[in-house]
């Protein structure tokens, strides 16, 4: 009876339809992060801010240290879009030029954050016991510091420095990293594909990497992309606060820090930097709720 | 219920152990010897040691930690080394100014949240929403430390009316709550958002709606009321992060309290400070989690207590 109805409902057009359009998980995912503009727009400014770090530095008409005492101070103009700073420096330059700086930086710390959080949380969810309670009490301390402050505590252990804020930020998101890998893993070590692998004699090694981590890769993902905006603005805050970037160095956060004594005169010397932070910073979150939005199997069409 | 909230508390004193032992070794991470950091540059190799045996540091380290947490114990947190008085004088005298900042943000951003977010959410999918949403990722993405200079622009520089600095008024308040309050608002209106959408799926929103009832009542009566144990818990939990977050809010304006105090010491290498800072910090923070955990579990009929 079923079949009968199912032969009739299933009509021939239909189905040479769908097997020329494969639907595949990851089909679905980008059919659903398209249907997403303002993500969409956010990605294409990520992949412009991508290409500006790599071929910024040649686009430039001025040289970020060039100084110019005749010129200090100016306001937006044909020659300096964006104005010049209290050494007559071409901001829209040096803004340019900072762009690989903050990118590098973001990328870099959620990166390492991400790969020991992932590791230390598939070994705690996997391995239970011990070895969780030690990860997951590390993790707990970590996240017993608010916000920033263990940012500024590393760097005040270690020294000011665009080295140290990184190893600072990667601290800082490893724990995010580690209990959402441990929670992903908890739930998927009981699985019956776990089982199976199991009973087929797969090592731990190949369980956990094999099977366990690609079903928390997506989750992984969206917390990755989600970070990266975050990051960049603790970076930038700590640069701001004289702990992370140090001059000539065209950093966006001490930019504005450098800024903030002309705020009078020329405010301008203020408002780009904090800009091209605000729409980077954007940028990647607005791309990582529709990354979040895509992935998500609960939110269906 | 009470044994919850006595297992809550006994379970916070580990990490409080494991955060003690950290800021412990904090200044023992340090590169170099903290006695000369003590002593200061110039000092002499005698004086270095006059200072070792000052701070107890020629001591095996088992017996300087026992003394650090007696001293604790006894609230003593050492000798600054910027201004040469006790820390706790140093922290006593910020600590009310950045609480009293942290409880202004904390009241207007959630009303502002909590309305933004509902706003948002029973419109889901029309223009309210997309400009409800849009606002609180701006709100989220903002680095505040900028959005405080527009502030100082346009209200101080400009409009003059208000101040830029200090904490004498209640004046002195607004740009730096303002600073600090706008990512908080953000971050509860996409909460709100969510779970106000979650609870109008519900068959009571249904059964209230069906029954007449006006849709003002609906949303507040029925919808937010139910999805207000949750909002809470994001609150309470923002309160912790926003006595430390505030660093970057004080120091834009100069606000004499515990952030612009953690600067300073830092950019003075004043160790003692710093350590004593981040351990209040931690210990807000810790305490905080604990009382709105406990706060969470009273509201929420749904846990029960065994």
């Amino acid at each position: 009876m079923i079949t009968v109805q199912q032969t009739i409902d299933s009509n021939p057009v239909e189905v040479v339809d769908k097997v020329s359009k494969v639907r595949t998980p990851f089909t679905d995912m980008i059919r659903k992060f398209l249907k997403q503009k303002n993500a969409v727009v956010a990605l294409i400014f990520i992949l412009f801010l991508v290409f500006l770090s790599f071929f910024g530095d040649s686009l430039i008409s001025h040289q970020i240290n060039e100084y110019d005492y005749s010129a200090i101070l100016l306001g937006p103009s044909k020659a300096h879009p964006f104005g010049t700073d209290e050494f007559g420096r071409d901001l829209f330059s040096r803004i340019i030029s900072g762009t690989k700086i903050s990118l590098a930086v973001g990328l870099s710390a959620v990166t390492v954050g991400a790969l020991c959080g992932t590791i230390l949380g598939l070994l705690g969810g996997y391995y239970r016991g011990i070895v969780d309670a030690i990860i997951m009490r590390f993790a707990d301390t970590l996240f017993a510091f608010p916000g920033i402050i263990l940012a500024i505590a590393i760097v005040a252990i270690l020294g000011s420095g665009l080295a140290n804020v990184v190893i600072a930020v990667a601290v800082f998101s490893t724990p995010t990293f580690a209990r959402l890998v441990r929670g992903e893993t908890l739930a998927l070590r009981t699985s019956v594909f776990v089982q199976a692998a199991r009973n087929l004699g797969a090592s731990d090694a190949r369980i956990i990497f094999r099977h366990i981590l690609p079903g928390a890769i997506p989750d992984i993902i969206v917390q990755y992309t989600m970070s990266i905006g975050s990051s960049i603005l603790t970076a930038a805050s700590l640069s701001f606060l004289g702990m992370g970037a140090q001059p000539p160095t065209p950093e966006w956060g001490l930019m504005l820090a450098n800024g903030r004594n002309y705020i009078m005169m020329a405010p301008h010397v203020t408002i780009f930097p904090g800009l091209a932070i605000l729409f980077t910073v954007l940028s990647f979150n607005i791309f990582g709720d529709g990354l979040r939005d895509a992935l998500d199997p609960k939110l269906t069409d | 219920m009470f044994r919850y909230i006595r297992r809550r508390m006994l379970g916070t004193i580990p990490t409080l152990l494991i955060v003690i032992t950290f800021v412990f070794f904090f200044v023992r991470l340090i590169p170099g010897d903290p006695a000369r950091l003590v002593a200061g540059e110039q000092a002499t190799q005698a004086d270095v040691e006059v200072v070792r045996v000052r701070l107890g540091l020629d001591k095996p380290l088992g017996m300087q930690y026992v003394a650090y947490i007696t001293g604790l114990l006894h609230g003593d947190l050492g000798m600054s080394l910027r201004t040469k008085r006790p820390v706790t004088t140093e922290i006593a005298g910020r600590f009310g100014n950045t609480m009293k900042l942290a409880l202004v943000t904390l009241a207007w951003s959630t009303i502002a949240g909590v309305l933004f977010g509902v706003w948002s959410g029973r419109h889901r999918g029309r223009w309210q929403d997309y400009l409800g949403m849009t606002v609180s990722v701006s709100g989220i993405s903002i680095p505040s430390f900028w959005l405080g200079f527009l502030l100082i622009m346009l209200f101080s520089v400009k409009l003059r009316w208000l101040p830029t600095t200090g904490a004498s008024s209640w004046k002195c308040f607004i740009l730096p709550s303002v600073t600090l309050g706008v990512n908080i608002a953000a971050i509860i209106a996409r909460f709100t958002r969510s779970s106000i959408i979650e609870a109008f799926k519900e068959d009571y929103v249904r059964t209230a709606r069906a029954k007449g009832l006006k849709e003002n009542v609906v949303t507040w009566k029925h919808a937010f009321r139910n999805s207000m144990v949750s909002v809470i818990t994001v609150v309470g939990l923002r309160f912790g992060f926003l006595l430390g977050g505030s660093v970057v809010a004080e120091a834009v304006f100069a606000f004499p309290g515990l952030g612009t105090l953690l600067i300073e010491s830092v950019n003075y290498r004043d160790y003692p400070a710093i350590q004593s800072l981040i351990l209040i910090f931690s210990l807000q923070f810790l305490i905080i989690n604990m009382v709105v955990d406990i706060l969470y579990a009273a509201l929420n009929p749904e846990i029960k207590f065994g």
